[in-house]
Formats: structure tokens, C-alpha cells, sequence
């Protein structure tokens, strides 16, 4: 953690708002990326946020500074997003849906066909995730967009190491099932990219 | 080996060191099941690493400082709420045992307060006499003890007043009450 993040903390240990905002401005993206992932709405994922920086402010003194700010703020979204899950049972909207069409991340360039294919793609993530139980999907999303270890995500969602083995050895199976299928002639939206990132891997 | 572990090292994306890694493309070479889902994890793996970055919308900071600070209000109206809500329930329940106290005790109270009248009475009659005596006393010790001795002497006095004094008003409250 740098000098200036930790002169952050401790100002806004002392009330001083403005010094935690440059906090929320250094990590809004991968707070705001795993509420999305979790969640699957724009909206849903944006109250997320603000609600998880929201809570870290309010429980900044009980953060343990020898800790990573980013891995503590973290752990506060994906189980505040979990508990959004669980109560609100909130369900991962398909990107390739045209009438969820308003739900399109920010544009992503000025190229139209690259637009397509990053919603497409999104689409499809989303898709995957979407099977999934809460805890599986925030083991998932920690592992491969955070590069959390065993250890990490076990920290951060409360379980112990061979759990989060388990969930993810699960998470995988019913994932790549899920793949398969969506892979099959009979899954158009999906075809053509699953077959551009099969042609991709292929060299793998 | 079964076709159980091969399965188990691709879901779990076990390190393989090179005899096992090689064991695992003989057997995906055979099982096509195997190399399904070998294929099918690589791709996820490649689709998530490679997928859209998502950021929020800009003014997500400024948005923040605004909801922020309506909770830190909301949350200050609310503890302000709960102390006026404490205050007046205090002052009722303290009105209410006045009144209370005073509706039950009315009979006595001419008399209580006669009683009080002729204590007070009394003790300035007291205090007079014992100036009368004591101030030539005091005029001498005045010079040969220290002010505070005198201050604390004086508390002490008082202290035993007060406590003689509530020590009696709580006895004849208890003879009333034997009498009724």
C-alpha cells in the first residue's frame, strides 16, 4: 500500500469525507466490476458500489491497516452482493436479451462491431455466472478476475480453503456443461462467439 | 488412472508437473469427454480474461459524497430523534412521580411544611446563639487555623444537616404511614 492510500485512510479515519473519495475514486472499478459480475445489472451493480464504499467508510476504524484496503473493500462488495442475492433473489438479466438492450455497459469504443462483440461477450459471461449459487459466483469472480488464491477467497467469504476448493471445482462443471450447450448449433446468439474463442484457444 | 482424476486435475486446474501434464494429453487424446470439458474450461477461462472492463459511469465519486452524506444525515436525525424521544419520556416519568408523590402525600402537607418552618425557625435561633459564643472564639482561631480547615469543617456541618435533616422527614413519612 502506498503513502498516499495510507494517508488517506487515516484521514478519513478522522471524519474527512473528501480524503475517502479519492479512496472510492482508486477502486471504484473493481468494486463496481464484481458487483456487476454478481449481479448482472448496471443499476443494481452501481447502488452496490456506493452501498459497499458507503460500509467501508463506516467501518474504516475496525480496518486492520496491515491489510490491503483494495482485498478489504473487495470482501465488503462481494458479500454485500451476496446478501443483495440472497434477499432480493435478484436474477442475472441475458445481454443477448434485446428487450434487457438498455443495459449495456458504458460504450466500450467508437467502433460499433467491437461494440457488439464486448456485449456479446459479456453477454455470455453473464450467462455463465448466471447458473451459479451466490457463493460459487463470487468464488469465480474472485479467482479469475481478482487472482485471489484459495486462501484469499476463503478470507474474504467466510469459509474455509478445501469449501472453496469444492465450490469451484462445482462452479467449473456446471460452467463448462453450460458452455457446451450454448456451443451447439441450436444456440445462435452464442454460436458465433464461442466459436471464435474456441478457434482462439485452440492454439492454447 | 481412472478417468475420475483426469477429470478432477481440469475442474481443479491442478499444477501438473510434466509426467502428469503428459499423461493428461495421452488420455485427452482417447477420451473425448475429457477433452470436451478440457476445451470447454481453457475457453472460459480465455472468454473471462478477455471480456468487456466494466466501469461505472463517470461521477461515481461525486455520487458517493452525495449519498454519503444524506446517511450521515439521516443517521444524525435519527440519534437526535432517539434523544428527544429519551428526554421527554424522562420528563414524563419524572412529572408523573411528582404528581403522583404530591397527590398522595396532600393530607400531610400543611403540617409537613409547618414542621419545616419551625426547624428552619429553630436552627437560626441556634445559629444565633451559637454566633454569641462562638464568634469571639472564632475572631482568635480566624488567626491561627487556615481558611480551609474552616471551609471543609463548614461542608462537613452542613453534609450532617442535610443528612439529619432527610433521615427525619423519611422517619415520620414511615410513622405516617404505620398510622394509616
Amino acid at each position: 500500500m502506498c503513502n498516499t492510500e495510507q494517508q488517506w485512510i487515516a484521514a478519513a479515519k478522522t471524519g474527512d469525507k473528501d480524503a475517502f473519495a479519492k479512496l472510492v475514486e482508486t477502486y471504484q472499478k473493481p468494486v463496481y466490476s464484481v458487483c456487476y459480475r454478481m449481479l448482472g445489472t448496471p443499476t443494481a451493480a452501481e447502488d452496490a458500489a456506493q452501498e459497499a464504499f458507503i460500509r467501508a467508510y463506516q467501518a474504516l476504524d475496525r480496518y486492520d491497516i496491515s491489510r490491503s484496503f483494495a482485498t478489504w473493500v473487495l470482501s465488503i462488495a462481494s458479500n454485500y452482493s451476496i446478501d443483495q442475492l440472497r434477499k432480493k433473489k435478484v436474477t442475472i438479466l441475458s445481454m443477448d436479451n434485446e428487450k434487457h438492450a438498455w443495459l449495456a455497459p458504458p460504450d466500450p469504443g467508437p467502433s460499433p462491431e467491437k461494440a457488439a462483440l464486448e456485449k456479446e461477450k459479456l453477454g455470455q459471461i453473464q450467462s455463465l455466472l448466471t447458473d451459479l449459487n451466490e457463493l460459487d459466483r463470487a468464488a469465480v469472480i474472485l479467482q479469475y478476475w481478482h487472482d485471489y488464491s484459495y486462501e484469499e477467497i476463503a478470507d474474504t467469504l467466510d469459509l474455509s480453503s478445501s469449501a472453496v476448493k469444492s465450490r469451484l471445482f462445482r462452479a467449473r462443471r456446471l460452467m463448462s456443461e453450460k458452455w457446451q450447450e450454448m456451443q451447439l448449433p441450436s444456440a445462435p446468439p452464442v454460436n458465433s462467439t464461442a466459436k471464435r474463442i474456441a478457434h482462439e484457444t485452440s492454439t492454447i | 488412472m481412472k478417468h475420475q482424476q483426469y477429470e478432477t486435475w481440469i475442474l481443479l486446474g491442478t499444477e501438473l508437473d510434466l509426467e502428469q501434464h503428459r499423461e493428461l494429453q495421452i488420455h485427452l487424446k482417447q477420451c473425448s469427454q475429457c477433452q470436451s470439458l478440457y476445451q470447454a474450461t481453457h475457453q472460459i477461462a480465455h472468454l473471462f480474461k478477455n471480456g468487456p472492463v466494466l466501469e461505472p459511469s463517470p461521477g461515481f465519486s461525486t455520487r458517493w459524497m452525495t449519498r454519503i452524506e444524506k446517511v450521515e444525515n439521516r443517521k444524525n436525525r435519527l440519534i437526535l430523534g432517539i434523544t428527544l424521544s429519551a428526554i421527554s419520556i424522562a420528563t414524563l416519568l419524572l412529572l408523573s412521580s411528582v404528581g403522583l408523590q404530591i397527590r398522595a402525600g396532600a393530607a400531610y402537607l400543611p403540617q409537613l411544611m409547618l414542621e419545616m418552618i419551625t426547624l428552619v425557625a429553630k436552627w437560626i435561633i441556634f445559629l444565633n446563639q451559637l454566633r454569641d459564643i462562638v464568634s469571639p472564639l472564632l475572631r482568635v482561631s480566624m488567626k491561627l487555623i487556615s481558611p480551609i480547615w474552616l471551609y471543609t469543617l463548614g461542608f462537613s456541618l452542613s453534609g450532617i444537616t442535610g443528612a439529619w435533616m432527610i433521615s427525619l422527614f423519611k422517619s415520620r413519612t414511615i410513622q405516617r404511614e404505620l398510622h394509616s
